[in-house]
């Protein structure tokens, strides 16, 4: 029993990490049409920058610029390399694109920082298990999960409640109209990438916290969230999250029993869903309806 | 008079299929203009050449003195352009009150009240979503957004469709509040005759060209005239004739 709690709580953090993916993934992959393939290079950065600022800025003060500089990054490599490619309606572009941004900045990541494993330091009073029979509760994992929530619930206020969040919600089903209603939906686009990245630069420090920084972490990461994305529903940022959570945990219990299939049982999953349900779990409907 | 809008001489393509062969249309301070022509004669093509969306590869685009021609679509709605595209394109999942809000509110004498005032069902339904309206309900509402551009120059593309006679004479009261407002508007419509009752002036597009530029008066007399070039719009002609 003990040995089932702590590896479904394992899973849910490696979930709740998959859902941050999946939903900055969910967020560029709508409004922006792109498939991110860098989408793990944008963890990396925002987990090294935070690991580089730490020092300076402390964990905290790491913590929101790491991110925040993440989501710039993004918001530049927009501006420049995914921008002039939107018209070209065929997504093998942008794909390829991306793909090739990946192992760019997977290799300047190693190029600066090195090829081995770095930590990242973590306060104490978070950082101390919550019980003793439950020791792989600490407070870093619950802290990994409220950070997680609270950033959901902030994107979840943007896109229901601001100006901004009204025209990614419009721009995603009409893009063109949107434009016509005199939206700047090249700001738009910029602006939406950049909020993706951000949110893959937040997994990034989180993970670092718990697993350390390789030039290569983000790789682990992608592929399940893209799977989260599929399981939840292509459209869907709830359903994002909730794909993510679902097969971390999944992950997770099935490690108990069967190790070797933790892994498989993401795409079984995958399958399954599909084949019941083509559109996913909460397919249907948009963002947040 | 000064002519606000003016197309010369353009060519517009989807792809590789050339659509509009060298149209040129104008606009006028405060006129109503409408645009005829059968199905597929490329009304909404024109349109949207002019907003932007489909930008022409040939000839000139001017609007209120600038050149617009390759203008990307946000640019010239800042400028004071409003369009009601051909469907309506309501954002089905976005409630009226959203809908409303996705254009960049430019000052002006539309504010978002003064908008509601004029549409008392959509004010009664502002936080229903958009699919949930009935189609007279969503062109209000298409007409309802781009107003809160402030713009100076309304582009509508067959705002009647589908719509019941009732509501047809709701839309086309709503078409005259804007030219008393001092709103300059082009108007495509398959209703001929209906259109040709408040325009100032026609065109009459054919296969991408124009085939008639006139008076809507004269026109509207010629009932001949009307069912040669209009064609699928001549039916109704037909009918009150
Ligand atoms: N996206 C597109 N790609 C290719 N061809 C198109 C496209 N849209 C329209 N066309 C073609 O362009 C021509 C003009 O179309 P357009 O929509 O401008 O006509 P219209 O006058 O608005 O007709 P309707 O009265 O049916 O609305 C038609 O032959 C149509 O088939
Ligand atoms: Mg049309």
């Amino acid at each position: 029993m003990q040995l089932l709690l702590f590896n479904a709580f394992n899973g849910l953090i490696q979930g709740v990490f998959y859902a941050l993916m999946a939903l900055g993934l969910a967020l560029i992959l709508s409004l922006n049409s792109v498939i991110n393939m860098a989408h793990g290079g944008f963890l990396v950065i925002g987990a090294y920058l935070a690991y580089t600022l730490s020092p300076y800025l402390g964990f905290w003060g790491a913590l929101i610029v790491g991110p925040l500089l993440a989501g710039v990054i993004g918001l530049v490599v927009e501006r420049g390399l995914i921008r002039p490619i939107y018209k070209r309606s065929d997504p093998l572009y942008s794909l390829l694109l991306t793909f090739g941004l990946a192992l760019i900045i997977e290799d300047l990541t190693r190029t600066i920082w090195g090829a081995q494993g770095l930590p990242l330091e973590v306060p104490d009073i978070i950082n101390s298990p919550v019980s003793e029979t439950y020791f792989f509760i600490t407070g870093y994992r619950l802290f990994v999960i409220g950070i997680t929530a609270a950033a959901s619930i902030g994107l979840y206020l943007l896109l229901r409640y601001t100006l901004l969040g009204i025209r990614i919600r419009a721009g995603t089903r009409d893009l063109e109209t949107t434009a016509a209603l005199g939206v700047n939906i090249y700001k738009l686009r910029a602006l939406n990438f950049g909020f993706g990245c951000l949110f893959a630069g937040l997994a990034g420090v989180l993970a670092a916290g718990v697993l350390g920084l390789t030039p290569p972490m983000g790789n682990s990461l992608i592929m399940p969230s893209f799977v989260a994305i599929i399981i939840g529903g292509v459209g869907s940022l709830f359903g994002a999250v909730l794909g993510g959570l679902l097969i971390g945990l999944a992950a997770g219990i099935v490690t108990t029993y069967y190790p070797a299939a933790s892994e498989a049982v993401i795409y079984l999953m995958m399958l399954i869903v599909l084949a019941v349900r083509p559109r996913g779990l909460l397919g249907e409907e948009g963002l947040f309806e | 008079m000064t002519a606000i809008l003016r197309a010369a001489d353009i060519h517009t393509f989807y792809g590789k299929s050339h659509i509009l062969h060298g149209v040129s249309i104008e606009v006028n301070e405060g006129e109503i203009v409408t645009l005829l022509g059968r199905n597929g004669a490329g009304k909404t093509t024109t349109m949207r050449s002019l907003t932007g969306l489909t930008p022409p590869r040939q000839g000139t685009i001017e609007i209120f003195g600038k050149n617009t021609t390759h203008w990307p679509a946000h640019r010239i709605a800042g400028l004071g352009v409003g369009y009601v595209p051909e469907g309506r394109k309501i954002f089905g999942s976005l409630t009226v009150l959203e809908n409303l809000k996705v254009p960049p509110a430019r000052p002006g004498a539309w504010t978002l009240d003064r908008v509601l005032a004029l549409f008392p069902r959509l004010a009664e339904r502002r936080s229903q979503l958009g699919r949930q309206l009935s189609g007279g309900e969503q062109e209000m509402l298409a007409i309802a957004r781009p107003l809160l551009l402030n713009p100076r120059l309304m582009l509508l593309d067959e705002p009647s469709q589908g719509l019941a006679p009732l509501i047809v004479r709701e839309v086309m009261a709503v078409v005259r509040r804007m030219r008393e407002d001092g709103l300059s508007v082009l108007l495509i419509e398959q209703n001929a005759p209906l259109s040709l009752s408040i325009a100032d002036r026609a065109y009459v597009l054919d296969d991408g060209r124009v085939v008639y530029d006139g008076r809507a008066a004269d026109l509207a007399k010629d009932s001949d005239l009307v069912n040669k070039l209009a064609g699928a719009g001549s039916k109704a002609v037909r009918q009150s004739a």
